[in-house]
């Protein structure tokens, strides 16, 4: 039970960046800021996180389950993003409320992703990109780009809300070079 | 038929610096790529390309300098590409220089490009 607590206090400790609310252009351009200026000493690093923070946000801002009007009228999708900072390595996590029926098949992408080696995900990425713009699951190739750029598997979790929706997660560790 | 001059613009999103050049057929993507409307901004890009080759068919000699595109743009990217190497099979003569990060991972993109457009890109890391 003392583990469990301190194990929940060591994540809090550790959060470099965290937000909730909506995912409007304006609210990503200020995360955006703060990851490339801030987050690591090493722009390198910075620039990985940057580019994973870029296609996982635009997933919450598409495809979210909770929705809000902004300020310009545009309807965007509402989550969570955190950005953990431990001695080696950072955890990025995005999660947005969604139905089961919507994140089978996210899940599935995230499993089938998982199990590709590097040659396979680039050749995947590769045919991914061929097909038309705008087809649907054209998340897709934003999963596939976030496996490559942080060489780490995809980890994702999903808990169910009182309201009967689905909260879904989704993690990738940063390796610090 | 007209030159494309855009200048790049960093803020909510990033606009990439274009120069198209009628004249001498030298064009330049630079810059990041994050738009708002990929497609739309692309498709004045593509536009162009496949004016000069059916109307100037002059060199074609293009620099990709961008430090950052999305998943989007790297669509559309690929798409530019294969236009030049449609142009190439049809006997134009097409020059690709791209330009990257120095990392495993933006020079594994190019190569990924290469392998995917069977255009020859001479791969040149960014000072």
């Amino acid at each position: 039970m003392e583990s469990a607590i301190t194990e929940k206090r060591r994540m809090v400790d550790n959060i470099a960046i965290s937000y909730t609310g909506i995912f409007d252009t304006e609210i990503l351009s200020v995360l955006a800021k703060e990851i490339e200026g801030t987050l690591s000493p090493d722009d390198k690093v910075n620039k990985k996180v940057f580019k994973i923070f870029i296609e996982l946000a635009q997933n919450i801002a598409f495809y979210s389950l909770e929705r809000e009007t902004n300020a310009e009228g545009n309807d965007t999708g509402v989550g969570t993003m955190i950005i953990r900072n431990y001695s080696d390595h950072y955890v990025f996590s995005t999660g947005n409320k969604t139905t089961m029926e919507n994140i089978i098949p996210v899940m599935e992408k995230c499993d089938n992703i998982n199990s590709m080696s590097r040659e396979k995900l680039r050749e995947y990425r590769r045919l991914q990109r061929n097909m038309p713009a705008g087809e649907k699951g054209g998340g897709n190739i934003g999963l596939i780009q976030v496996a490559l750029t942080a060489s780490n598997p995809l980890e994702y979790s999903l808990i169910k809300c009182p309201d009967g929706a689905y909260f879904y997660i989704v993690s990738v560790r940063i390796d610090k070079e | 038929m007209e030159d494309i001059h855009i200048e790049g613009v960093h803020e909510a999103y990033f606009t990439p610096t274009v120069n198209f050049e009628v004249a001498t057929g030298n064009c330049e993507i630079a810059g990041e790529s994050y738009l708002e409307e990929t497609s739309k901004f692309y498709s004045k890009l593509l536009d162009w390309i496949r004016k000069y080759t059916t109307t100037i068919k002059g060199p074609l000699n293009f620099d990709f300098k961008l430090s950052y595109f999305n998943t989007s743009s790297s669509k559309c990217l690929v798409d530019i590409l294969d236009l030049l190497k449609k142009y190439q099979n049809d006997g134009g003569k097409v020059t690709v220089n791209w330009y990257y990060d120095d990392s495993e991972e933006e020079l594994e993109e190019v190569e990924d490009f290469i392998l995917e457009t069977g255009l020859e890109i001479n791969k040149i890391p960014m000072e």
